[in-house]
């Protein structure tokens, strides 16, 4: 996230939450790829985008302009059993999040991640997980406020050379003698 | 989430708006024939089938999974698909390589390729770097055959070839494909990681592997000759520049030709220390070029062997560039000096304070660390595994023991104890010494891969220390050990005797330390947020004084040993020395240790004094409970049986220290900052065999000074928050206070998170 040049004072009243559904890919899925690409220097193909928002739509949550619905920020979960965790985990794992520039400082991706974090919680996760790069402090202190730890920092894990941290929330005490391997692993969510 | 290397994906997602599958002027299948298979035109099925999908709904299996997702194309987006071209784009720069150069464009191009090789070298591809340049594309492409070939003008009879700039140009070329080969060698061949520290993909082209290194080392040497001969036509100054740069080739290439012997660092170095002395002058000379960008062209990705769109070429500027390289040169030279080996604790000093360089030494230093250490499974050269591991054995755990005996392996009675006993200590080091280089070869990986693989290594080590332990106890029967009451400095005597133990206690001192590691390394990577601070140092201690705790045990039975070989008058000078290099050894991790939990336990007590006082204030942290996080940071300890992780109760209590007021707990701290400022004190006033740092000796003390400097530092906050305390002032005593807590890069020392603390004026 960026620091936005030109940013609004205010929001434009009360911003509409709303879960994404699959009914609404013609409308939403351009804006939400225009909105999330704009911080990446690779694009995802649609078929990213697609990968999460057919199987867990549930876990995407959009803010929208109440005046006229338009997309201001997005987040894109998914949540599945961790494989090499004995028992498994629920882990789930937020891959997307993005604000535009100009609502930023508004609180309006706390909120997205509160509910998703919410909606992941409501459906057993043990825990969640995600990277952010090392040089996004705002992204860290926002997930670090809601209770995330860093558990390690990855070595030039972005494209651009940057290194990232990986943060998770532990959301119920794992009994350590049932785990074989405790997320100590290199099976990172996309693997390198 | 990460991105990642295209690759085909089996899968698929409709989108009907964009693509008509059914077009009526499809071309026909293609006629398949083979015997056993029948072959059949599934089209009409498959486009009857897609059309009951909705847009956007995705036909996949089990198996399909993010990743696979991730390296998915979409064609016709100029970012994904490598073939599109913007309207009136064109696919290739039109770019003659047979254009006369100037010399001062010549320098130009190659002081633009010295920057895109260090771009490589710090990780980037050669894609995106050295295989941008039209002249590289030239001789690579197509393959060489031989020598003659590798040209960017094929035709060697052509007045062009002949051309004396060209032939300048080509043979600095030639002398850079050629060292970036070894170096790609050098790094595939030993631990690290692909994409990570490194890339090492050629894309299909062939960085003149077949070329030999002399020939083009002639070629080098003949263009610096032409260089000299034309001195009448050119100036001098643009004379020496290209001189400069033809000699840094030269001595690069044997600088890798010589590293390949592991032995008499003082001769291996001296082509890297030309290249130092060359760098200056190169350095100083680059305002004589002329840059040359239309010799660059991302447009050549497209023909490499990769499915990715072109990217931006990585620049960086002179200034890194020239820095990068003048690291590069000292760090080659002083990673030779491993080869000096003296003792296996100077040994592993050497790499530990090697890579805890900031910045780090580069991937390809590191990788030759490793190739120096490990090769063919001969440490440094020279020494078997055996030799390093004995060696380290007897300082650490058994000087002058039976059990390290050489003459035990000449014993063939099958009944005698000394046949036993090398029969179990070769059990032991079978099982032992993959762990013990895996420290080696752990540390010489980037610091986030250190810190990740000790994580694993420490479980490892647990199995290690208890597989010795009943070595040890069969051992102990050869040996006929009595068991005896030891008593140390730290603790009373215990009543109940016990053994030795010496190779599960070597085993257990070095989890210890590694595990100190992790908690170290986790300061120096800012993984823990601020009011994490308290407890990790708190833990640190805990740590240090298991480990100063169990050297003493170690050193108790060392001195029982010691004393009754001199009851028994059988104390030769020479197993008196063997004795003293232990004794030496135990006194400095006691030492090391101690200094640890003081400064550890002065900074937990500040910390937790300036959490009371609301300086540093924990974050609202709705999802999460301090024992839930306790939890998660610890885990990597969770499964440790010896020292057994402290209850979240125990961690709290600690933290809290609720029983003494915060004056108190400031005096504790200032005690605690005075011991540790004694003993580094102490430590920076030992010898290089005092402190087993022969060789990595003026590092070792620089680190030290460094903590030296953070205790200092400690001390005056304490004192400054102390100050406050003590004046009392109806409750807001925080409120008087400016606290920072700085980065690691900001603190004398990375492991020493030390808070910045002022009065508010």
């Amino acid at each position: 996230m960026e620091a936005a040049a030109a940013r609004v004072a205010e929001l434009p009243g009360e911003l509409k939450y709303i879960q994404y559904e699959h009914s609404f890919e013609s409308q939403y899925l351009p804006a939400i790829r225009a909105l999330i690409s704009k911080d990446l220097s690779e694009p995802y193909s649609i078929y990213v985008y697609r990968y999460f928002l057919y199987q867990w739509g549930h876990l995407c949550y959009m803010a929208l302009d109440p005046s006229d619905s338009s997309l201001i920020g997005v987040i894109i979960c998914k949540l599945e059993p961790h494989a090499s965790h004995s028992p498994p985990t629920m882990r789930g794992y937020i891959a997307m999040l993005a604000v535009s520039a100009p609502y930023r400082g508004h609180g309006v991706a706390t909120a997205l991640v509160k509910m998703a974090i919410d909606a992941m919680a409501q459906r057993n996760a043990d825990e969640i997980v995600l990277e952010t790069e090392e040089t996004n402090i705002p992204a860290m202190r926002l997930y670090e406020r809601l209770g995330f730890l860093r558990s390690k920092k990855l070595h030039r894990y972005y494209l651009n050379g940057n290194s990232a941290y990986r943060l998770v929330l532990l959301l119920k005490h794992i009994d350590p003698d049932a785990a074989v391997d405790l997320a100590l692993d290199d099976m990172e969510m996309i693997p390198r | 989430m990460s991105h990642h290397d295209f690759h085909v994906s089996k899968g698929l997602s409709i989108n009907h708006s964009s693509h008509d599958y059914a077009a009526p002027d499809e071309p026909p299948p293609p006629m398949i024939s083979s015997e056993g298979v029948v072959a059949i035109d599934i089209t009409r099925k498959f486009v009857e089938a897609a059309k009951t999908l909705e847009p956007g709904e995705l036909v996949k299996d089990g198996y399909f999974t993010l990743f696979e997702s991730v390296g998915a194309l979409e064609i016709m987006d100029p970012k994904m698909d490598s073939g599109c071209l913007a309207p009136g784009e064109s696919l290739d720069d039109d770019y003659d390589v047979a254009r006369p150069l100037l010399p001062s464009e010549v320098m130009g191009i190659i002081d633009q390729l010295l920057c895109l090789e260090m771009a490589w070298h710090l990780g980037y591809p050669l894609s995106q770097t050295l295989l941008t340049n039209v002249y590289i594309e030239a001789i690579l492409n197509p393959a060489p055959g031989n020598l003659q070939e590798a040209h960017f003008i094929r035709d060697p009879e052509s007045e062009a070839a002949q051309d004396s700039m060209f032939t300048v140009l080509r043979a600095y070329c030639l002398g850079l494909l050629k060292s970036c080969w070894y170096v790609n060698e050098r790094i595939k061949f030993e631990h690290y990681y692909e994409e990570e520290d490194f890339v090492t993909n050629t894309y299909h082209r062939s960085l003149l592997d077949n070329i030999d290194r002399d020939e083009i080392r002639d070629e080098i040497m003949s263009a610096r000759r032409l260089v000299h001969s034309l001195r009448p036509k050119i100036m001098d100054d643009v004379a020496d520049a290209l001189s400069f740069r033809l000699e840094l080739r030269a001595a690069f290439l044997r600088a890798i030709e010589l590293s390949e012997l592991r032995s008499s660092p003082e001769s291996l170095s001296l082509p890297w220390s030309q290249m130092k002395a060359v760098w200056e002058p190169i350095n100083k000379s680059r305002h004589l070029g002329t840059p040359v960008p239309e010799a660059f062209s991302t447009k050549l990705q497209r023909r490499l062997a990769s499915t990715m769109p072109p990217r931006p070429i990585v620049q960086l500027s002179f200034e890194e560039t020239y820095e990068h390289f003048k690291k590069l040169f000292v760090d080659a030279i002083d990673v030779l000096k491993v080869l000096n080996y003296v003792d296996s604790q100077s040994l592993l000093n050497f790499v530990l304070t090697f890579q805890a360089q900031k910045p780090q030494p580069l991937v390809y230093i590191r990788t030759l660390l490793q190739n120096f250490l490990f090769k063919d499974m001969v440490i440094l050269g020279h020494l078997s595994i055996r030799h390093v591991i004995d060696d380290d054995l007897s300082i650490v755990v058994l000087p002058c023991s039976r059990h390290l005996d050489p003459a035990n392996d000449d014993v063939e009675v099958p009944h005698d104890a000394r046949f036993a006993i090398a029969h179990q200590m070769e059990l032991f080091r079978q099982r032992a010494a993959q762990s013990y280089l895996d420290i080696f070869r752990a540390f010489c990986q980037n610091r986030c891969r250190v810190r990740r693989t000790l994580c694993h290594s420490i479980q490892d080590w647990e199995t290690v220390q208890l597989d010795a332990e009943e070595i040890d106890q069969l051992l102990q029967v050869q040996l006929d050990e009595q068991p005896i009451c030891y008593s140390t400095t730290l603790s009373p005597p215990d009543p109940n005797p016990t053994y030795s133990l010496p190779l599960s206690s070597w085993a257990y001192l070095y989890k210890l330390r590694l595990m100190e590691w992790i908690v170290q390394l986790g300061f120096e990577l800012e993984t823990y947020q601020p009011d994490e601070l308290p407890g990790m140092y708190w833990y640190l201690s805990f740590l240090a004084k298991t480990r100063a705790q169990h050297a003493e045990r170690i050193k108790g039975f060392a001195s029982y040993r010691y004393n009754e070989l001199r009851f028994h008058g059988a104390l030769t000078p020479a197993l008196e020395a063997q004795f003293n290099r232990s004794a030496s050894y135990l006194r400095l991790t006691i030492l090391d240790a101690a200094v640890t939990w003081e400064l550890s336990d002065a900074l937990t007590r500040l910390y937790v004094a300036l959490a009371r006082l609301r300086c540093i204030t924990p974050p609202p942290r709705p999802y999460s409970s301090d024992e839930l996080r306790y939890d998660i940071r610890m885990k990597p300890f969770s499964l440790i049986q010896l020292p057994e992780l402290p209850s979240y109760e125990a961690f709290r209590r600690e933290t809290e220290q609720a029983d003494k007021s915060t004056a108190e707990l400031l005096d504790a701290a200032q005690r605690s900052v005075g011991g540790a400022r004694r003993g580094y004190e102490r430590l920076s006033k030992m010898t290089e065999k005092e402190v087993f740092t022969v060789g990595a000796h003026e590092r070792w003390v620089k680190g030290t000074k460094s903590c030296l400097r953070s205790v200092i530092a400690a001390s005056i906050a304490i004192a400054t928050v102390g100050k406050i305390v003590g004046e009392g002032d109806g409750g807001d005593a925080g409120g008087r206070l400016v606290v920072e807590v700085p980065r690691a890069e900001a603190c004398y020392h990375d492991w020493w998170i030390v808070p910045k603390v002022t009065e508010r004026k």
